[in-house]
């Protein structure tokens, strides 16, 4: 009897459950929609695009003649072009400087603020100006910076070595073009990586530096077996993102060196962005374009095993 | 007795703790000149803007006076500031703050929404649909960039503001962060909001979204700063006046021959200010939400 009640019971609730259910479900599934309709339209079919303009010889300005599928000499014409390889070189070059300048410079200030200091917000406000500057901006700034030969750089280093240095010129000589990027990026980007540091700072217990501090370990030993271990996935994290940012560098390049002196700053992305638009060969730059995905993709697989290596 | 018991347990810690609060001290000494130096920059941009002189500020950025202006003026701003004109940066401010606006808050709408219906939806394909939108994350914005100008130019949709507001309102980086927000809360809230009657869509939008504020304002933080300092996607698909925005302005300005410092610095200045505003206003929910879902994910 109550079993035939409980039975007929959840019959009565079920049917309009159902009926919720439907409505529920149209309701998901319109909610859902405008993402994955913009997704589909302005990142799944572009990129699948990629790869296949990455094989023709499509240009910017439609052509009456059709655009012809060349498999893979885009490719090819692209490996063979010393240029490439410099600008695949120069990049390299950028991450091996910008990594130490940025995540080091992020890491110190980080552990610095991480302490209860007194105006600790207005502090990490100033080092994160920076990274809410755009890059146009910081470009002007420190395009005045490097001013040769009587910009401020040159003028402090002049008085410091007390005229021993000479003026450098920053942007113009191929030897330091690349250094001057590096330094106004790090400026750039640090207070960015900072936050992501003083977060991953926050997220060690502090039961860990008392049980520490209890078995007598003083405060390098502290740094060396609590923090460090502790920032594993921020420091994997933040090598990540800079190298990732770092081979996309470009607006720094089209702003102030244009990729010169002599190609010393010509970068990945500004090679593709060349190639189509002032020799407007779309197929090309696209062929430059998959390869750049390919180089992140890479980056980004050896993120996830360092983060399972270190079981995070 | 419990006194002097007392006593010298304190005169045992202040020792100690004195010696710490000299390290403070010197801590913050040591950290207030990082970041005078790290700010002195945009110290220097900020008094640059105002000196009409424009030889003057080339002649000044050798010596402290970089940092000094005897006879502040705001003239270039004001020459900057005008709707139409040459040097007129008034329009393109306004042509970035509309990209801004309409992008930030429908980028806040689509994905949070997006998010939602995948942390607490009922239907099957939640994980598989979940998964994809995080593999989407590794394609770099850069590597999509040239068969998104032929599309977009192809639709004729170059030089518009919708060319540079639509593609980039949902993003698996921004669905990604909601979607940890949202899993993370109780899944009692959606079953007595329920069993109260309200509809999947009302639960959402009356408990669920102003429980995400410091979501809310980390999307926002990072998008506003992304779409505001945009500089690739508006030089490839802006030819004319119309709705090119400030980042781009300033760049073909500074690019002239012979460069407006004065006018240059100006419009720089006035850049920084709505993201500085923005920033400031969800600075406070923005650390905490942000990192801990970015650095595991």
């Amino acid at each position: 009897m109550a079993m035939q009640q409980a039975i007929s019971s959840t019959s009565v609730r079920k049917a309009p459950a159902r009926r919720h259910d439907r409505g529920r479900l149209m309701q998901e599934a319109a909610m859902l929609a405008p993402a994955v309709i913009l997704l589909t339209l302005f990142l799944i079919l572009p990129f699948l695009l990629s790869f296949w303009t990455a094989m023709t010889n499509q240009p910017l300005v439609p052509r009456p003649t059709p655009v012809r599928f060349v498999w893979f000499n885009n490719f090819i014409r692209i490996f063979q072009d010393d240029l490439f390889w410099t600008a695949l070189w120069n990049v390299s070059r950028f991450t091996f400087w910008i990594i130490p300048a940025q995540c080091g410079l992020a890491f110190a200030t980080a552990l610095l603020l991480h302490q209860k200091l007194p105006f600790r917000n207005l502090l990490r406000g100033m080092f994160f100006l920076p990274a809410i500057t755009s890059m146009v901006v910081v470009c002007v700034i420190w395009g005045t910076l490097f001013q040769y030969p009587t910009g401020p750089f040159n003028q402090i280093l002049g008085f410091l070595s007390g005229g021993a240095i000479q003026p450098i010129d920053w942007l113009g000589d191929p030897q330091w073009a690349m250094f001057s990027l590096v330094l106004l990026s790090a400026w750039q980007a640090y207070g960015f990586q900072m936050i992501v540091y003083l977060a991953g700072l926050q997220g060690i217990p502090d039961e860990l530096y008392d049980a520490a501090k209890i078995d007598g370990a003083n405060v390098f030993r502290r740094f060396w077996h609590v923090t460090m271990p502790g920032l594993r996935p921020t420091h994997v994290f933040g090598l990540v993102i800079t190298t990732i940012q770092a081979f996309k560098l470009y607006t720094q390049v089209a702003i102030l060196t244009q990729g010169g002196p002599k190609s010393s700053t010509e970068t990945v992305v500004h090679y593709m962005v060349r190639a189509g638009f002032e020799e407007q060969k779309m197929g090309y730059a696209s062929a430059v374009s998959v390869i750049l995905f390919v180089i992140v993709l890479v980056i980004a697989l050896i993120q996830r095993q360092l983060l399972r290596r270190f079981d995070v | 007795m419990s006194d002097i018991a007392l006593s010298i347990a304190q005169a045992r810690t202040t020792r100690p703790r004195s010696a710490a609060t000299v390290l403070r001290i010197i801590q913050t000494i040591c950290i207030f000149i990082i970041a005078l130096v790290i700010v002195s920059p945009l110290l220097l941009l900020v008094v640059a803007s105002l000196k009409d002189d424009r030889f003057q500020i080339l002649a000044d950025m050798g010596s402290f006076r970089a940092f000094w202006v005897s006879n502040p003026t705001l003239s270039n701003y004001a020459e900057v500031g005008h709707l139409s004109g040459e040097l007129a940066f008034g329009r393109y401010l306004i042509n970035s703050l509309i990209i801004l606006v309409t992008t930030v808050c429908s980028g806040l709408i689509v994905n949070s929404m997006a998010a939602f219906v995948l942390a607490w939806g009922s239907f099957k394909g939640r994980a598989v649909i979940l998964s994809i939108v995080i593999a989407l994350y590794v394609i770099p914005q850069e590597s999509i960039i040239m068969p998104l100008v032929i599309m977009v130019s192809r639709a004729g949709m170059s030089d518009t503001f919708a060319v540079q507001i639509v593609p980039w309102v949902a993003s698996p980086l921004y669905i990604f962060l909601f979607y940890q927000f949202f899993a993370q809360l109780p899944k009692e809230l959606l079953e007595a909001a329920e069993i109260d009657g309200a509809s999947f869509f009302r639960a959402y939008r009356s408990i669920f979204l102003p429980l995400s504020l410091p979501a809310l304002a980390t999307v926002s933080i990072l998008m506003g700063i992304e779409t505001w300092n945009q500089y690739l996607w508006p030089i490839l698909v802006t030819q004319t006046d119309y709705a090119r925005p400030i980042a781009v302005a300033i760049a073909t300005f500074f690019g002239q021959d012979s460069i407006y410092w004065d006018r240059a610095m100006a419009a720089s200045v006035l850049m920084m200010i709505p993201i500085l505003g923005l920033y400031l206003a969800f600075q406070r929910w923005f650390v905490s939400s942000f990192i801990g879902s970015a650095v595991k994910g």
